[in-house]
């Protein structure tokens, strides 16, 4: 059974295998400057083999939405809220396989599923969703409800429903329907009721015996085509996706790698991209950010969307439209601005739409000699590593070491005092330097400041919302500092030294593989393996999606291992 | 703190870059231009406790109606009842009436649309002596009743309009606090009249030399910042339209910026402050502040008919709740305009005027070159 | 684990917080209308506690800036001088500051716009608007009530913000005395001697719940132990939903606190200031007495909207925001500032008597939110920056109370979403272009 405990130390082996556990010493400069990545020799095939737990993730709410979307059009309106996601070693997406539902959030789900089934039956749409009329309006129909049910059931289960499944819907539809006197109103909470269903809410898998490894385990059909859809489109599979899994190709080789060309050519794609980087940059945290507005004035509700789209679109726009190289979105000057961040980077937008309508996005290119360029210097990623009042480099050294290069940082000793720190205006200590300069005189704090300052210090040029300066308190800000060995003077450097450090790559693949698969990847070899591969592709990360989706390991499971799944370590299939 | 800042090099290397996607072109280089965009306008004023002489200020309207009521011949009695009845809602007779309270042969017409109908009030006027201003007509201290500048100590200052607005009780404060009347119309129009925007080019403008000033209206409405303060650093367009453009060559000299040619100032505005604002012989004097923002005074004579007329067309609700009496705005500029007089009855047709201005850091954008049809390839 | 349906809900909080992953995600907000933990007395047939109730406030010409923030966030904080007459009721108060109305380049219709935002999100495009905040919790809560929702307005008019989709309005009631025919005339049933007939949905739904929950159940067999105890949260989940629904189908418990209030003599109802305070005391009585009947569940008010003025005075409050200079050696305009105190005092009288009415451990007002919104932060400028907003009241457990949250620059439509959403209503954004939210001030969420 998994536990917390026994998931931070699996993370502790991933942090090894990817960057290293930083240790704060107080003289590690040398330690943490050249903290290898946990080598292996060239592996054996069989030692890459990499099982993992069965897991039972819950959807986000954007996968609930895509999957919505996908199947009954854009125009179903949702309603409702969802259950806060949970950050598990870094990433919702390992969250996900943690958290449960409560009594609000159940109530929540209701509420929607009933909002969206009466919009499926509504009179404006019951014709073009549905495939059958009942024969009397205000009565049960068995084969109008079996027909729907079963048609809709195969969506959202992502697999046929058995003939015990379908029994039950067809039953709850018609129940509804005698005591509603309406066919639809019963219909309607039978399908709002399959909404609400566990077997929707949550990603099961189901296992097979594994004919390529013996007495392994393996995915079947139906549960790899969930897998891959949600990992490359971020929404459940769609009918040939189904189709695949139903005729047998998913499980050869060839039909999978069919499938993923097929899916990584997608404009879907892009979803899934987005969804993974929205994780791995921690954006939702976006929706407890606060700014003092008396310092940052320009830093509106608006700003902040803007400024999580701006790097989303830079790295989709490099990744996917250009396929790029991972590395370089620490270093692109080529980005998208809006109107509302145009002020704060203080560059002119000009957009030609009448007052009030939203801002539109416009490409842009940094200049070469801008000290801006990178995601490093976006406002997404300096306002959101900044408390309300001051920008801290101790903030985004952190988020740079464990965010972007699987460092772990410990946390401070308590009892610390921040006093000098947070005092912004110290006469004595003008600058973020000399202020963290004086505050490290403890030996204890110097040796993880040592770690996570060089860094920050080098995006001082960004204030508490991103807007570039050159002065704090009258004094020049010096920007200069080291990662890993690698000495720079500017944000722009940091940048680079952040392109070239092989951990940047490699925490990559650690964190993307730890997503698509809902659990942090322990096998450093498999990793290795991973790392070379993405290598070999110039960084270009939907090769590696392709290498990660079309791995043996993607699919491969150990059985359940309780005393309840005993009898049938693989849950006995039904007739489908 | 940082000094005024120099938009040269952001707007040069952004435009070098962006032209082609951002479809605009920006201000052609002068040495250094800097771009603002207008975040408060209103009339320079400096309200005392004793500048409209004994009795204070201006009456509210509501006991102005009394007064017109009985000036219409209403008893107290009358004037009571139909008082009582427009405030519990039951009547609007009383508001019938002021709305006619004009006579023309006799038969009840608007006083809004014809002031010169309706009984002359004699609002007070101020009888302070200082104003913010500019020596319009050249003869300084000769100038009979000229005001005295507050800021420069100039005499022989002409701004007959704060004379004649002066003691409307809404139209009374200083510039930082703000006067009811401007205060209301400028939160009502910011967020959705076309800005201001003002150029100016110069050498070097951390030092003294000659500069040009351009006025032009915006495309865009003023941005504002989350707290509702103007929003610095924001993009706008600038209109085409010619009936919106001005530029003035001048001089920044010892921290202040005038201008030399004194030429007429013509811009399009929302209807509520007036259809189009127009001065002539204008006079402009600004200032930088550290934080990178601008003051500026801008003066010059006029068309006090235009003015009235804004007021006027806003009848009785710009009455009741703005102004107080809105024909006495009519007797009163008309008594104390100063220029062009009619060649006929001497009457001035134009009242010595000045604003007050600020101003924050802002891009401006020549909007696209309209294509027409016909130009090659546009069919 | 839990059994709802024979351990009763003696707290939800515990419900929530007891699972295998404890607090990690015990960050959900009991949203159920009839599972209360609040002060209201759990009645002994079904364990429930007294529904939620929502209320809206709406007073016009909001306060004088510097006067009403106070000066520390979050709890503990001291009320300005303006909102100093609220003390008594602090701990059951919150004060918003900061948030904005969005023009989005549409004119500013002065006194018009403001309301449009507070009340629906967003500014209406033509005679097709609608539905306001107060109907769509009242399609929620006030389903089963006589009254959806009771509209008053203090200082005469029948004006009200109250809006269905497609600009029909629920108009003011400006009489006290037409009002108490209205609630408590020969068409009054005794809430406790009623007739009941559970609604036929409610029936269906519990009945599609019951055939599907074996092919739910099915699922605890294909997962592991820890999977399981995932499963078996969302079960226990499931339960209290069914419990819900049991909950609806029956008689509901008798209101403890329900009393017919004698009879209203009929008054003035114009703007005059004395007429006006006179009845919004009875107002306040007689919605305190309809709340606590069951009457209704949603109760608007509005304050001045016809133009009050003093005695004496020949200016009407909005009048004098126009055209009072502002006192330079007190900062502010000295009448309009005595409207202000008095409608203030106006709102504290509404609280108190909505307080007086208690229910075994609680209050009406215990179990209410009361959203009070203005149409500008300032009325002499006609600003929409920096808006105050009151909450009043603890709906019952769902609101926190007694703080100060300060929301610089966000759209007024936060506090709107928050109140809706707390009331159950299924949404996950509201309003429209720059006032479209889907933030939830979850501060106030207890």
């Amino acid at each position: 059974m998994r536990s917390f405990l026994s998931r931070t130390a699996a993370m502790a082996l991933v942090f090894a295998a990817a960057g290293g556990l930083l240790a704060c010493s107080a003289d590690t400069s040398k330690q943490t400057a050249s903290a290898p990545a946990a080598k292996t020799t060239a592996v054996a095939k069989d030692a890459v083999y990499a099982p993992r737990q069965l897991t039972m993730r819950r959807l986000s709410g954007e996968q609930y939405q895509n999957v919505i979307h996908d199947v009954f059009g854009p125009t179903i309106e949702l309603g409702g809220r969802f259950e806060p996601d949970l950050r598990v070693n870094g990433l919702l997406a390992v969250g996900s396989g943690d958290v449960s539902i409560t009594a609000a959030g159940i109530e929540q789900y209701d509420l929607m599923a009933r909002r969206i089934a009466s919009q499926i039956v509504d009179e404006k749409r019951r014709d073009m969703m549905l495939r059958c009329k009942p024969a009397n309006v205000a009565a049960a129909d068995d084969a109008c409800a079996a027909q729907v049910m079963a048609r809709v059931g195969r969506i959202l289960y992502r697999r046929p429903l058995t003939q015990t499944e379908l029994q039950a819907y067809v039953t709850a539809a018609n129940v509804g329907a005698v005591k509603t006197k309406s066919f639809y109103s019963g219909l309607s909470l039978s399908l709002a009721a399959m909404l609400s269903s566990p077997k929707f809410l949550f990603r099961t898998e189901t296992a097979e015996p594994d004919p390529d490894h013996a007495g392994g385990w393996r995915l079947d059909a139906y549960s790899k085509a969930q897998q891959l859809s949600f990992f490359l489109w971020n929404s459940g599979p769609d009918q040939l996706l189904l189709d695949a899994a139903e005729s047998g190709k998913l499980n050869t080789k060839k039909g999978v790698a069919e499938q993923v060309e097929r899916m990584i050519a997608s404009p879907r794609l892009e979803e899934g991209v987005r969804a993974f980087f929205i994780d791995d940059f921690g954006f939702d945290q976006f929706e407890t950010l606060t700014k003092d507005t008396t310092l940052f004035p320009k830093f509106s509700a608006q700003a902040a969307a803007d400024a999580q789209e701006q790097t989303l679109r830079t790295v989709v726009d490099l990744l996917i439209k250009n396929k790029g190289d991972y590395r370089d979105i620490f270093t692109t000057k080529k980005t998208f601005i809006t109107q509302e961040l145009g002020a704060i980077y203080k560059i002119p937008v000009v957009d030609t739409l009448p007052n009030g309508a939203p801002d539109t996005w416009q490409a842009y290119q940094f200049p070469a000699d801008d000290p801006r360029g990178g995601i490093l210097t976006q406002v997404a990623f300096t306002a959101l590593h900044s408390p309300p009042g001051r920008g801290s480099p101790t903030l985004r050294g952190k988020a740079l070491r464990e965010v972007l290069l699987c460092q772990k940082v410990p946390a401070p000793p308590a009892n610390v005092k921040f006093d000098i720190v947070q005092d912004t205006n110290n006469p004595l200590y003008k600058t973020a330097r000399d202020r963290l300069n004086a505050h490290a005189t403890n030996p204890v704090c110097a040796g993880c400041h040592k770690i996570i300052d060089p860094i920050g210090l080098a995006l001082e040029n960004f204030d508490g919302a991103g807007a570039y300066r050159t002065t704090e308190q009258g004094a020049r800000i010096d920007t200069s500092g080291s990662l890993d060995g690698v000495n720079f003077t500017t944000a722009a450097e940091l940048g680079k030294a952040v392109h070239d450090n092989p951990n940047t790559p490699s925490c990559l693949v650690s964190r993307l593989s730890a997503y698509a698969l809902g659990r942090p990847v322990q096998e450093a070899a498999w990793l290795e393996d991973l790392n070379k591969r993405f290598a070999a592709y110039g960084y270009q990360v939907p090769a590696l999606m392709r290498e990660i989706a079309e791995s043996d390991n993607f699919f491969a499971v150990k059985p359940v291992e309780t005393k309840a799944a005993d009898a049938a370590a693989v849950p006995a299939k039904e007739a489908r | 703190m940082p000094g005024p800042r120099t938009y040269l090099s952001p707007v040069l290397g952004a435009c070098a870059l962006t032209l082609a996607c951002l479809g605009g072109s920006f201000s052609p280089a002068a040495a250094e231009t800097r771009s603002y965009v207008v975040s408060w306008f209103s009339m320079a004023t400096n309200s005392n406790d004793t500048d409209c002489g004994p009795g204070g200020p201006n009456p509210g309207v509501q006991i102005q109606y009394r007064k017109n009521l009985a000036d219409l011949g209403y008893t107290p009695a009358q004037i009571e009842e139909l008082v009582k009845k427009s405030q519990t809602g039951e009547g609007g007779e009383m508001f019938d009436i002021l709305r006619n309270r004009g006579r023309m042969n006799g038969k009840p017409v608007s006083p809004y649309i014809y002031p010169a109908t309706a009984i002359d009030s004699k609002w007070k006027a101020i009888v302070g002596k200082e104003a913010y201003g500019f020596n319009l007509d050249g003869k300084g201290e000769a100038t009979k009743n000229g005001f005295v500048d507050p800021e420069t100590h100039e005499k022989g200052v002409n701004n007959e309009l704060y004379r004649a607005f002066g003691c409307y009780i809404s139209m009374r404060g200083s510039l930082e606090g703000r006067p009811t009347y401007w205060a209301w119309a400028w939160g009502q129009l910011k967020d959705s009249q076309p800005a201001w925007l003002i150029t100016i080019d110069g050498a070097d403008l951390t030092k003294d030399g000659p500069v040009t000033v351009t006025f032009d209206r915006a495309l865009e409405h003023l941005k504002s910042n989350v707290d509702g303060s103007p929003r610095a650093d924001a993009t706008y367009r600038y209109d085409s339209d010619p009936r919106s453009h001005n530029s003035f060559k001048g001089e920044f000299k010892g921290g202040v910026l005038t201008i030399s040619e004194h030429g007429d100032f013509h811009m399009l505005q929302n209807p509520l402050v007036v259809p189009e604002f127009k001065l002539a012989k204008t006079h402009l004097r600004m200032k930088f502040k550290p934080d990178g923002s601008l003051t500026a005074f801008i003066g010059g004579y006029q068309p006090w008919a235009d003015l009235y007329f804004s007021f006027g067309s806003g009848g009785i609700g710009i009455e009741q709740c703005i102004t107080g009496d809105v024909p006495g705005l009519y007797w009163l500029m008309r008594k104390h305009a100063d220029a062009d007089p009619d060649p006929k009855t001497g009457q001035n047709a134009s009242i010595s005027a000045t604003y007050y201005i600020e101003a924050v850091p802002a891009f401006a954008a020549q909007p696209p070159t309209p294509k027409v049809a016909g130009d090659a390839g546009e069919r | 684990m839990y059994d709802l349906v024979t351990k009763k809900l003696a707290s939800r909080r515990n419900i929530l917080r007891g699972t295998a992953y404890g607090a990690a995600f015990s960050v959900g907000v009991p949203f159920l209308d009839c599972f209360l933990d609040g002060h209201g007395t759990a009645l002994a047939a079904t364990g429930a506690a007294l529904p939620v109730c929502f209320g809206t406030w709406y007073q016009g010409l909001g306060f004088n800036p510097g006067r009403w923030i106070p000066s520390t966030v979050g709890a503990g904080f001291k009320n300005n001088v303006e909102l100093k007459v609220f003390d008594p009721f602090r701990d059951k108060m919150n004060v918003i500051s900061g948030t904005k109305y969005f023009l989005d380049g549409r004119p500013l219709e002065t006194h018009t716009t403001g309301w449009q935002i507070a009340s629906m999100g967003a500014i209406p495009v033509g005679v097709n608007t609608g539905p306001s905040l107060d109907s769509q919790i009242a399609d929620v809560i006030g389903t089963r009530t006589r009254f959806r929702s009771i509209e008053v307005s203090i200082g005469g008019g029948r004006q009200s913000f109250s809006k269905r989709a497609g600009s029909a309005t629920n108009p003011s009631e400006p009489s006290p005395a037409s009002l108490y025919t209205r609630i408590f005339g020969p068409e009054f049933k005794d809430p406790n001697a009623a007739a009941f007939t559970p609604d036929a949905m409610t029936v269906a739904r519990d009945s599609v719940l019951s055939a599907v929950k074996d092919e739910r159940r099915e699922l605890m067999k294909a997962v592991g132990a820890a999977d399981k105890a995932r499963l078996e949260e969302y079960f226990s989940s499931v339960r209290q939903l069914e419990n819900q629904l049991s909950l609806e189908m029956q008689k509901p418990d008798p209101l403890p606190a329900c009393t017919v209030p004698g009879t209203v003599e009929a008054t003035k109802d114009g703007p005059d200031v004395p007429d006006a305070e006179k009845n919004a005391k009875i107002f306040g009585r007689l919605m305190a007495h309809a709340l606590a009947c069951g009457q209704t569940r949603v109760v608007n008010v509005m304050l001045g909207s016809n133009g009050l003025h003093s005695v004496g005075s020949q200016q009407t409050w909005h009048s004098l925001t126009h055209e009072e200079p502002v006192d330079d050696k007190l900062g502010y305009q000295p009448e309009v500032t005595w409207f202000i105190n008095w409608a203030n005092a106006r709102f504290v009288e509404f609280l108190k008597e909505l307080d007086s009415v208690k229910e075994g451990q609680g209050t009406v007002l215990d179990r209410m939110a009361i959203l009070w919104q203005t149409d500008h932060s300032y009325a002499r400028t006609h600003t929409m920056d920096a808006l105050p907003i009151m909450t009043a009241g603890k709906a019952g457990g769902r609101l926190k109370t007694g703080m100060h949250i300060s929301l610089p620059g966000d759209p007024a439509t936060r506090l709107g979403l928050t109140m809706q959403q707390m009331m159950g209503v299924p949404l996950k954004t509201w309003g429209a272009l720059s006032n479209e939210t889907s933030k939830t001030v979850t501060e106030l969420l207890a």
